[in-house]
C-alpha cells in the first residue's frame, strides 16, 4: 500500500500543474476512470502511469456498455496470407493534401500515419509523436516525435518533417483540405521544429482538444517529407506505415505489402499483403462481402446492408460514433423567429422509436445540441428531451400558433434522410403543422455552399447530415456561432459564442463539462436546430478472420493484427 | 456544345463538389484556380475543343489523370462486355425468332414470343440483383462483381462477366427474336420462298439460303441501335456490379461535373453510335443485292 502511495507521489511531483488536476478530479470521483485514461492522454500522461494511477486511485467505471466495439474475433490469426478489405471508392484525387472523403482517408491512413492515433473509443494513442503537452493556458502544444522511424523510401522522420508537413495544411495559399480543421486554430509557420525529436504548436487561440486536431482525425495530416510533392502521391505512396504500394489501379483498388522496417515492434503487421478494394455503391460493397469476394467491410449502414446484421458467417463491429443529422429552423424567419415554435418542433418527435426504426437501435439518442454521448466531455446529466405531444401544442399555442402552420423543408436524397424527413412530416401532423418535402439531389441542396447561394444554408427548414468528428469543437463552432460558415439555422447568440470559446479553451475535463453542461442547456432552451440521433459506425468481417479488425467512426481501418484462420 | 451548357448552368462548382460542402472556401478557389474552372465559359470550351482537335482531351478535374487514359479504360471494359453480351444474344435472338416463326401461332411461337417480352419489360438492374441473388450468393458459381482482377486470364474475364451479360441477354432477348420472328415470316411468305420449295429444296436449305438472309435484314438494324445502349447506357449495370465501364464515368462525371471527362465520354459514346450506324448499313447492302446493285440501274 506504501509502495503504491509513493508511486502516486512520484508520479504527481514529475506532473504539471494540469495532470496534477486531473488525478484530483479521479481520486474526488468527479470523473470515471475511463475518462481519467482517456483525458489522460490528450494532455500527454504516459500510458503506464495513466494505468498505474486509474488502478491505484481510480473509482467507479464508466458502467454504460454501449456498442459492442471492434472485433476480438474468435481464433487465432495466422500470420502471412493476404486480407481483402472493401471500402469505398475515393472519390477524388489521392493527394493527401486535398483528400476530403471517407474512401480517400481510409486509404490515407494505410501507408501514411499521424502524430497520434484516434481509436474507436476516441482515445488518443501515441504514434509519430511519442507523448505531447500544453503550456499552462493551452496555447501552446509540445510534441515529442518517435526517433528511429524512416519513411518506405529510407529517409528518416524528423521534426522538421512534422512543422513542414503542419504549416503546408495550414496555409491558406495551398489550399488544403485540412483548412476546415485548422482555420482559427493553427496558422502556417506555426508549427516549429525546435529540435530534431520535438515540435512546438503556437495556436492562435487556447485549445484543449488541439491533440486530436493533429490525429488521424484530420486525416490529411498524414506526415510527409519536408519538401514532398504531395500531387506525387499516388506513385509511391509514402509513408512511415507498417503497409508499403504495391500495385495501384485507379478506381479499383490498392494492394500494399508489409512494411519489413516498420518501428512499431507491438504492432506489426501479420498479413502479408493487404488488398484493399474500392467500390462506388454501398450495394456493392454488401454483396462483395456476402459473397465472400472481401474479408473485411470498412463501413455499411443499416439502410444499404440490413441483410448483414443477422448474416451468420459474418461479425457485425459497432463503433459509437458522432455522426448525425442537423435539422435547422431559421430563427431570423418566420415561423421559427419565436424559440417556443421551435422548441415545440423537438418535443414532436419520438426519438427512441426514430432510431429503432431508422438503425435497428443501433444509435444514441441525442439531445438538440453537438454533444453526442459518445464525446468524454460531454454531460451526460443533462436531461433527455422526450417526445411531448401535449406541451408541444401548448407552447404553439403561447406562440400564437395554434392552428398550426405550413412550411417546407428542403434536403437530399442520400443515407437515411427521406425516411426522417418523412419521420418528421408525420410528427409535424399531430399539431396541424404542414411540412412540404423539396428533396433534391446534393448538388442543388448544398450548392455553392456559401450564403445566398445554397439551400442548405439559405432555407427556413432543412436536413443536412454531418460525419463523424472525434471532438466537437468544429461542430459547436461552424454550424452554430455568430461567424460560423455552416450556420443555417442563422443562430446569433454572444453568450453562446462565449461559451464555445470557455469549452475551446478549457484544459481539464470538469471546465470542459461545465461549459458543456451550460451550452447544453442554452442550445435545449434555443433550439435552433433538432438532433434527434448519433448513429454507430458499422464494419463487418467474415466469420473466418482472426485477431482484431479497427474501424474507426472517422472512416479509417487497420487490419495489422488480423488475418485468416484457415 | 449542349452538355457543355447545361452542366455549366447547373447550380454547383466543380471545386466544391470535389472537396466537400464543409471545405474551407480557400481551398476551394484555390482548386478552381488551378482547374482553370473560374474562367470565362468561352474560354474554357475554346480551350477544351482546341486541345481535342489536337488529340489532347484534358485532364479530369475529379481525379487529375489525364481524360484519354480514363475514357480508354472506360471504353475497354464497355467494349469487353458489349463484346460478350453480343455473343450470347445474337445467336440466341435470332434462333429464338426463327423458331418461334417458324411454328407461328403454336405453343412455341407463344413461349418465345411472350417469355421474350416478358424478360425484356423487366429493367436490367432487376435482373441484375436477381442473378446475383441466384448465381453468386445462393449457388455461388459466378463472382458478385464484374471486375477481375488485373492481369487474369481471359477466361476469368469471362467468368466475371458472364452475370452482367445474362442480364443484357434476358433485356436484348426479347428484341431481337421479335424482329427476327418478323422478319421470317414475311420471308416464309414471299414469292421467292414459295418458289424455292416447289423447286424441290429441302426445308433447311430453303431457310438457310432464302428466309434466313431476308429475315436477317430488319435484324441488324434493331442490332445496331442497341450497341450505342450497350456501350454507354449501362450506368445501372456497373453500378451494381462495380464494373468500370463508359456508364459510370458518364455519372460520375455528371455529378461532379467534371467537364472535361464529360465532354470527352459523351463525345466517345456519339462517336460509337455513328459508326455503329454506318456498319449496320454496310452489313445491310451486302446482305441485300438489291441495294448494292441498285445505284447501277
Amino acid at each position: 500500500m506504501d509502495e503504491t502511495l509513493r508511486r502516486v507521489d512520484e508520479i504527481r511531483k514529475s506532473s504539471s500543474e494540469l495532470e496534477n488536476h486531473l488525478i484530483d478530479e479521479l481520486v474526488a470521483g468527479k470523473i470515471t476512470r475511463r475518462d481519467f485514461i482517456r483525458r489522460g492522454a490528450v494532455v500527454g500522461l504516459s500510458l503506464s502511469s495513466l494505468s498505474f494511477i486509474a488502478a491505484a486511485c481510480g473509482g467507479d467505471d464508466d458502467g454504460a456498455a454501449t456498442g459492442t466495439g471492434n472485433g476480438e474475433t474468435t481464433g487465432q490469426a495466422q500470420g502471412g496470407g493476404t486480407l481483402r478489405t472493401g471500402i469505398i471508392a475515393p472519390a477524388g484525387d489521392l493527394d493527401p493534401k486535398t483528400v476530403a472523403d471517407e474512401g480517400g482517408l481510409a486509404v490515407l491512413g494505410q501507408s501514411g500515419e499521424y502524430l497520434t492515433w484516434s481509436d474507436e473509443d476516441l482515445m488518443l494513442q501515441p504514434r509519430l509523436a511519442e507523448s505531447w503537452e500544453p503550456n499552462e493556458d493551452g496555447s501552446v502544444w509540445t510534441f515529442a516525435i518517435r526517433q528511429g522511424v524512416t519513411f518506405h523510401d529510407g529517409r528518416p522522420l524528423t521534426a522538421e518533417d512534422v512543422a513542414a508537413t503542419m504549416n503546408t495544411l495550414a496555409d491558406p495559399d495551398v489550399g488544403s483540405n485540412a483548412l476546415s480543421v485548422f482555420g482559427g486554430v493553427l496558422s502556417t509557420g506555426n508549427a516549429r521544429a525546435v529540435d530534431d525529436a520535438t515540435v512546438e504548436f503556437t495556436l492562435d487561440a487556447p485549445n484543449g482538444n488541439f491533440p486530436y486536431l493533429v490525429s488521424s482525425d484530420n486525416y490529411n495530416a498524414i506526415i510527409l517529407p519536408a519538401d514532398y510533392d504531395t500531387t506525387q502521391w499516388t506513385t509511391d505512396f509514402l509513408g512511415t506505415g507498417p503497409w508499403m504500394l504495391d500495385t495501384y489501379t485507379p478506381e479499383v483498388g490498392v494492394t500494399y505489402v508489409k512494411n519489413p522496417d516498420y518501428w512499431d515492434q507491438g504492432r506489426q503487421p501479420l498479413p502479408d499483403t493487404n488488398e484493399t478494394k474500392f467500390y462506388a455503391e454501398e450495394q456493392a460493397r454488401v454483396l462483395a462481402i456476402q459473397g465472400g469476394e472481401i474479408d473485411v467491410l470498412s463501413n455499411f449502414s443499416v439502410a444499404g446492408g440490413g441483410a448483414l446484421l443477422n448474416d451468420p458467417n459474418l461479425t457485425i463491429l459497432e463503433i459509437r460514433a458522432s455522426q448525425h443529422r442537423q435539422i435547422h429552423m431559421r430563427t431570423d424567419r418566420e415561423p421559427f423567429t419565436d424559440k417556443r415554435v421551435r422548441q415545440a418542433m423537438g418535443l414532436l418527435l419520438d426519438r427512441q422509436a426514430i432510431v429503432d426504426g431508422l438503425f435497428e437501435g443501433r444509435a444514441d439518442l441525442g439531445n438538440d445540441s453537438p454533444f453526442a454521448p459518445a464525446f468524454p466531455s460531454t454531460d451526460t446529466t443533462v436531461e433527455q428531451r422526450e417526445q411531448n405531444v401535449e406541451q408541444a401544442r401548448a407552447l404553439l399555442a403561447e406562440a400564437g400558433m395554434e392552428g398550426g402552420f405550413e412550411i417546407e423543408l428542403r434536403t437530399w436524397d442520400g443515407f437515411e434522410i427521406p425516411d426522417l424527413a418523412a419521420l418528421l412530416q408525420d410528427a409535424a401532423q399531430q399539431v396541424g403543422i404542414t411540412v412540404r418535402l423539396n428533396i433534391t439531389d446534393p448538388g442543388t441542396y448544398y450548392g455553392d455552399a456559401v450564403y445566398g447561394q445554397s439551400p442548405w444554408l439559405d432555407s427556413t427548414f432543412g436536413i443536412t447530415d454531418y460525419g463523424h468528428r472525434g471532438v466537437p469543437n468544429v461542430l459547436l463552432t461552424a454550424p452554430l456561432t455568430s461567424k460560423g460558415p455552416w450556420n443555417s439555422a442563422h443562430f446569433k447568440n454572444s453568450t453562446y459564442d462565449g461559451l464555445v470559446a470557455d469549452y475551446a479553451a478549457a484544459l481539464d475535463l470538469d471546465s470542459q463539462r461545465t461549459a458543456a453542461r451550460e451550452i447544453q442547456e442554452l442550445l435545449l432552451d434555443e433550439s435552433p436546430l433538432l438532433i434527434p440521433y448519433f448513429y454507430f459506425h458499422l464494419g463487418a468481417t467474415r466469420s473466418n478472420v482472426g485477431g482484431t479488425v479497427e474501424v474507426t467512426g472517422m472512416g479509417h481501418f487497420d487490419v495489422n493484427q488480423a488475418g485468416l484462420t484457415g | 456544345m449542349i452538355i457543355f451548357t447545361a452542366t455549366t448552368i447547373l447550380p454547383g462548382d466543380p471545386a466544391r463538389r470535389i472537396l466537400g460542402n464543409t471545405a474551407d472556401q480557400r481551398a476551394v478557389d484555390v482548386l478552381n484556380e488551378e482547374l482553370g474552372t473560374n474562367r470565362n465559359p468561352f474560354v474554357q470550351y475554346v480551350d477544351w475543343i482546341g486541345g481535342a482537335l489536337t488529340g489532347d482531351l484534358g485532364e479530369s478535374y475529379r481525379t487529375r489523370r489525364p481524360v484519354s487514359e480514363m475514357v480508354g479504360n472506360g471504353l475497354e471494359n464497355s467494349a469487353k462486355l458489349a463484346a460478350l453480351a453480343f455473343l450470347l444474344v445474337v445467336p440466341l435472338g435470332i434462333l429464338g425468332g426463327v423458331a418461334a416463326a417458324l411454328r407461328e401461332g403454336r405453343l412455341r411461337d407463344r413461349v418465345i414470343s411472350v417469355g421474350g417480352l416478358s424478360a425484356t419489360a423487366i429493367p436490367e438492374f432487376v435482373w441484375a440483383v436477381l442473378v446475383i441473388l441466384v448465381f453468386a450468393l445462393w449457388l455461388d458459381v459466378l463472382p458478385v462483381t464484374a471486375q477481375a482482377p488485373g492481369g487474369a486470364s481471359i477466361v476469368t474475364q469471362v467468368e466475371y462477366l458472364l452475370l452482367p451479360a445474362l442480364c443484357l441477354v434476358f433485356v436484348l432477348f426479347g428484341y431481337i427474336s421479335r424482329m427476327a420472328r418478323a422478319g421470317t415470316i414475311e420471308a416464309l411468305d414471299a414469292d421467292y420462298t414459295r418458289t424455292a420449295v416447289l423447286k424441290g429444296l429441302p426445308q433447311r436449305t430453303v431457310i438457310r439460303r432464302h428466309v434466313l438472309r431476308n429475315a436477317l435484314l430488319p435484324t441488324i438494324a434493331v442490332i445496331a441501335t442497341q450497341a450505342g445502349y450497350l456501350i454507354g447506357g449501362l450506368v445501372a449495370i456497373e453500378l451494381i456490379f462495380n464494373y468500370q465501364g463508359i456508364g459510370l464515368l458518364l455519372l460520375r462525371g455528371a455529378q461532379s461535373k467534371d467537364l472535361p471527362l464529360l465532354e470527352s465520354a459523351v463525345l466517345v459514346v456519339g462517336i460509337i453510335y455513328v459508326v455503329a450506324t454506318l456498319l449496320a448499313d454496310i452489313l445491310y447492302s451486302l446482305l441485300n443485292p438489291r441495294i448494292r446493285l441498285g445505284g447501277a440501274q
